[in-house]
């Protein structure tokens, strides 16, 4: 008990020292005093720049953070594998084509896109699950259909951006994950859709401790795997489907976070699923900010710094199997 | 509960059950016993509506199985399988508390009523001071036994056992026998299990199915079912058989 209490309140303390560091580090730097004092001064020119600009992004990386990586605990739960993933297995990657694809051809669908990133997303959710249930959703082999489906769509994301040449810049952007240049509008989009994915999958937290047991004898106790599953990939889908849309594609977040969190509060979904939030979003703004402010004025995107950590850690879960 | 003309094939090639047809005794222990492959375990969870067979039909208290809603179902029989698998640091009182699952509905919970299943099943499973460990902290004859709390703790009048004996010692094979035993006497359980060694079957069973590919080949008390010319017939061994006021009736393998 002791433990879960001292992890959350260390994620909880780091969360907000990055929160601060992050906004008052960069091209306009501000002490912590100063900054605060700013908060609440409405004239200021250099906390009004830090508000629009900023911000917005903190904000972007906390949510996208806490949506990718409790998507990872919901789809390791729904797969009953702990190397699932969105990013990994493809979700993300079939739902930031699916949204560029769409929008290119009906650019007046522009405000349905989270939609589309969510049709496209569980699109790649299902060939992935029917693809690999025949050999009884084994770790290795779901993993490996999994990166197949997630090379498929990002190939034919790549293709699709050569052809359409400068014409999708903008469409484009989500590809590449950059956290750049975000706006309250973004913001907005993640805070509705992500909070509503959150609270979901966290109303779902003893179906998922459920579906530890084997499917027949949860079946045995009367309780419908199916739709449980079914519901809690949705979920799952949802968050990773709106995090692409405003973050892009950032992989491995939902691998790496579950499995610390479950070494650190263990495997009971009620805590599990706020850690894995608090210490996805941790994670997210450190990456962000490290990748802003180590080489400025150029930037690594965060979802470089992840691929970066996310594929060595890949291969430790991998041999640890 | 009745078993009707039931037959079952796993890959459509052949009969995994073929026309099994019986009764299972309401307050009795009924052990199902043959050789690998019989068909013994697929008969149980045709029981237990894990399996839907192509024909026939199995019906408890004159309603057809697959009329049942899943938890009301659960609350009528449980059923405990052979292997489990859950999270290591799951305490046994929370994998216990799964088997109100059954008597809880989204709005609805009593937790006065499942706090007292939840402290019953562990009672008669002897687990009540260990309820705050970790799975992972027990023996293989303990783990079992909470399996069979959890199922306790639906309350159900039937209790299924598939092989529950198998991954144990002699030591915990022969405790577990006297809990169901308990169950049966103390809670008038319907016990309906699975068993490998035939003398144990003898000894804690009121009824025994044996049977052989697919099929029923004998079934009542122990006595009248288990005879040297069966068990040479369906298992192909010959045994000498015995009986006397201590040990009671048992049989001892020869050869083949």
């Amino acid at each position: 008990m002791t433990k879960k209490i001292v992890s959350f309140s260390i994620v909880i303390v780091l969360l907000l020292v990055s929160a601060v560091y992050a906004a008052t580090t960069g091209s306009i730097k501000m002490g912590f005093f100063e900054f605060i004092g700013a908060l609440f001064d409405e004239g200021n020119s250099q906390m009004e720049a830090i508000r629009d600009l900023r911000f917005p992004r903190i904000i972007v990386a906390l949510f996208a953070g806490a949506a990718l990586s409790v998507s990872g605990v919901l789809l390791q739960s729904v797969m009953r594998n702990p190397l699932a993933d969105a990013g990994v297995i493809g979700i993300s990657s079939g739902a930031a084509f699916v949204q560029l694809f769409i929008i290119s051809f009906f650019p007046a669908l522009f405000f349905m896109t989270p939609v589309l990133a969510f049709m496209g997303g569980a699109f790649a959710c299902a060939l992935v699950f029917a693809l690999s249930w025949k050999s009884g959703l084994s770790p290795l082999k779901l993993i490996l259909v999994g990166i197949a489906i997630n090379a498929m769509f990002t190939g034919l994301t790549e293709t699709f951006i050569s052809l359409g040449g400068s014409l999708n810049t903008s469409a484009a952007s989500v590809i590449g994950s950059n956290l750049t240049m975000r706006t309250w509008k973004d913001v907005s989009t993640i805070v509705t859709y992500g909070t509503v994915g959150l609270i979901a999958a966290f109303a779902l937290y003893s179906w998922c401790n459920l579906l530890v047991l084997q499917d027949k004898t949860a079946k045995s106790l009367g309780f419908h795997v199916a739709r449980a599953r079914l519901l809690i990939a949705a979920v799952a889908v949802l968050l990773s489907a709106v995090s692409v849309v405003v973050a892009g594609v950032i992989s491995f977040v939902g691998l790496l976070v579950p499995h610390i969190s479950r070494r650190l509060v263990g495997h009971d979904h009620k805590v599990l699923i706020p850690f894995t939030a608090l210490a996805g979003a941790l994670l997210i703004l450190v990456a962000d900010t490290i990748g802003r402010t180590m080489a400025a004025p150029l930037e690594i995107p965060a979802s470089t710094i992840m691929a970066i950590i996310g594929g060595p850690f890949l291969i430790f879960l991998l041999r640890k199997e | 509960m009745e078993i009707q003309d039931i037959i079952v094939s796993h890959d459509n090639t052949r009969n995994h059950l073929d026309g099994v047809s019986t009764t299972i005794q309401k307050g009795k222990i009924t052990t199902i016993i043959g050789p690998n492959g019989c068909g013994k375990s697929t008969l149980l969870s045709v029981m237990s509506r894990n399996n839907i067979p192509i024909s026939g039909n199995a019906s408890l208290e004159n309603k057809d199985l697959v009329h049942y809603k899943p938890k009301e179902f659960a609350k009528k029989l449980a059923i405990v399988y052979q292997q489990n698998d859950a999270p290591k640091d799951l305490t046994i009182e929370k994998l216990v508390s799964f088997g109100r699952l059954p008597h809880r509905t989204m709005l609805k919970r009593n937790e006065e009523e499942d706090a007292e299943a939840i402290e019953w099943a562990l009672t008669c499973t002897n687990l009540l001071e260990k309820k705050d460990t970790d799975l992972e902290a027990l023996s293989g004859g303990e783990r079992q036994r909470v399996w069979i709390a959890m199922a306790l703790a639906q309350q159900s009048e039937i209790l299924c056992l598939d092989e529950p004996t198998t991954y144990l010692d002699i030591y915990y094979q022969i405790e577990l026998l006297e809990l169901v035993k308990a169950l049966n006497e103390e809670h008038s359980l319907t016990i309906v299990m699975v068993l490998h060694d035939i003398n144990q079957a003898i000894r804690y069973s009121n009824q025994i199915i044996l049977m052989k590919a697919g099929q029923i080949i004998a079934e009542g008390a122990p006595r009248n079912v288990i005879t040297k010319e069966v068990i040479k017939e369906v298992y192909g061994v010959q045994a000498i058989f015995n009986e006397d006021e201590q040990h009671g009736f048992y049989m001892v393998p020869l050869g083949i």
